[in-house]
């Protein structure tokens, strides 16, 4: 197999899921998807990192991929926590709601015009009706309804 | 000469013609990114990945060849879904959608890292990321956003622009590893790239693992030592943070920012 070839091949991939990664912390306004996106950002160090122990025949990117894995478990757990401390507070997961953070006498964000939530298309399957309707049993309904 | 670094424009003024294709791909990106990014409008989608699609395609037509058609074909199949799961992670309204893109990012990347033969950290970024992080991400999103995407998840900050800034890193990004790493260099570098036997002795060795944990508990012991106590701190760290409750007598410093609801 061609090394050159091979490291030249994940450097790219690597680069375009870095790339992927920051443009989605950038833009999204979800907490989670921008932490997912960091995390993204991560998977493509990790990749170019191997790609350049392969070609050094050396386990030394290998090992910074483990702690990269490590530091990456820790974060994950701070940031949960952080989560849902944060939506516990406002009780919402858009950034937005922090903006108060920012510089001092900057003029807040107001969404100019919110998006209708897109019209779901559910479609049940309809069974034809067979037998007869059975008699309701009214003492199991007020089970269920304590229960 | 070969051995003096050529800074990026001279290279570029050299090799002009060859490169030509990269400003067009990173256009199409730029511009698929644009359309397949939350904006706060429907339509547009499908030509977003289609551009995309095309754009990558593009670049990917730039790499050289690995000289067997079988590698070939696994590299750029688990290439391929790696990167459209990214894309997808970034693109998708609903965030469990998100997550589920991202772990599929996950086992492509793992995937990947079996492919050049690092098969405990592909084991480990699965069992890890894809097992353990994207589950507690999923909890949370089913504690937080049931009802799954809200309004803010159908809008983004800027996204023609952030989705030109990345493309324009993945052109640069591409540009350094074309002249640095293609050409007249790629010929240097591959004498001096390890022969299958010296892999096969090196990071390719039969007993894989027993020859990581040679190397991570001889050279790297101190660095396994903070990465523990990194562990333990983050853990006490989010128990705390979850745990602590803010005192209401001690916290009326705090009422005028209108913290707890």
């Amino acid at each position: 197999m061609n090394e050159v070839a091979l490291l030249r091949s994940l450097l790219a991939i690597g680069a375009i899921l870095f790339a992927t990664g920051v443009i989605g912390l950038l833009t999204r306004r979800n907490l989670i998807v921008m932490f997912l996106s960091a995390e993204l950002s991560l998977q493509g160090i990790a990749v170019s990192l191997v790609a350049w122990s392969r070609y050094h025949n050396n386990f030394g990117g290998q090992m910074l991929v483990i702690f990269i894995i490590a530091v990456a478990a820790c974060e994950a757990a701070i940031a949960l926590a952080l989560f849902v401390k944060l939506f516990h507070d406002r009780g919402t997961l858009d950034v937005v709601a922090w903006q108060t953070l920012r510089e001092e006498n900057l003029p807040p964000h107001i969404d100019i015009e919110v998006p209708e939530p897109e019209a779901r298309e559910e479609k049940w399957p309809e069974l034809t009706p067979a037998g007869r309707e059975p008699a309701p049993n009214l003492q199991q309904q007020r089970h269920r309804a304590r229960v | 000469m070969s051995d003096m670094p050529i800074t990026l424009e001279a290279w570029l003024t050299q090799n002009a013609p060859r490169v030509l294709s990269y400003p067009v791909a990173t256009l199409l990106v730029g511009v698929g990114l644009w359309l397949v990014l939350p904006r706060g409008r429907r339509g547009g989608r499908a030509v977003g990945a289609v551009l995309l699609l095309v754009g990558l395609g593009m670049l990917a037509a730039r790499l050289p060849m690995l000289g067997d058609w079988k590698y070939e074909t696994v590299l750029w199949l688990l290439g391929g879904i790696t990167v459209v799961s990214g894309i997808g992670t970034i693109s998708m309204r609903s965030p469990v959608y998100c997550a589920l893109w991202f772990a599929l990012a996950l086992l492509g990347t793992g995937a990947l890292f079996m492919f050049v033969g690092a098969q405990f950290l592909g084991i480990a970024t699965v069992v890890v990321y894809a097992g353990a992080i994207v589950v507690t991400f999923l909890f949370v999103l089913m504690l937080a956003q049931p009802e799954g995407q809200d309004f803010y998840d159908r809008l983004s900050w800027e996204p023609l622009l952030s989705a030109l800034t990345g493309a324009v890193m993945i052109l640069l990004l591409s540009l350094a590893l074309e002249s640095s790493l293609g050409g007249t260099a790629a010929a240097e570098l591959a004498a001096k790239s390890p022969t299958p036997q010296a892999l096969e002795k090196g990071i390719l060795a039969p007993q894989h693992v027993a020859s990581i944990g040679g190397v991570l508990f001889s050279k790297y012991l101190i660095a396994v030592q903070v990465a523990g106590v990194l562990l333990l701190v983050a853990l006490v760290g989010a128990s705390a943070i979850v745990v602590y409750q803010r005192n209401p007598a001690a916290g009326s410093a705090d009422a005028g920012q209108g913290g707890r609801s």
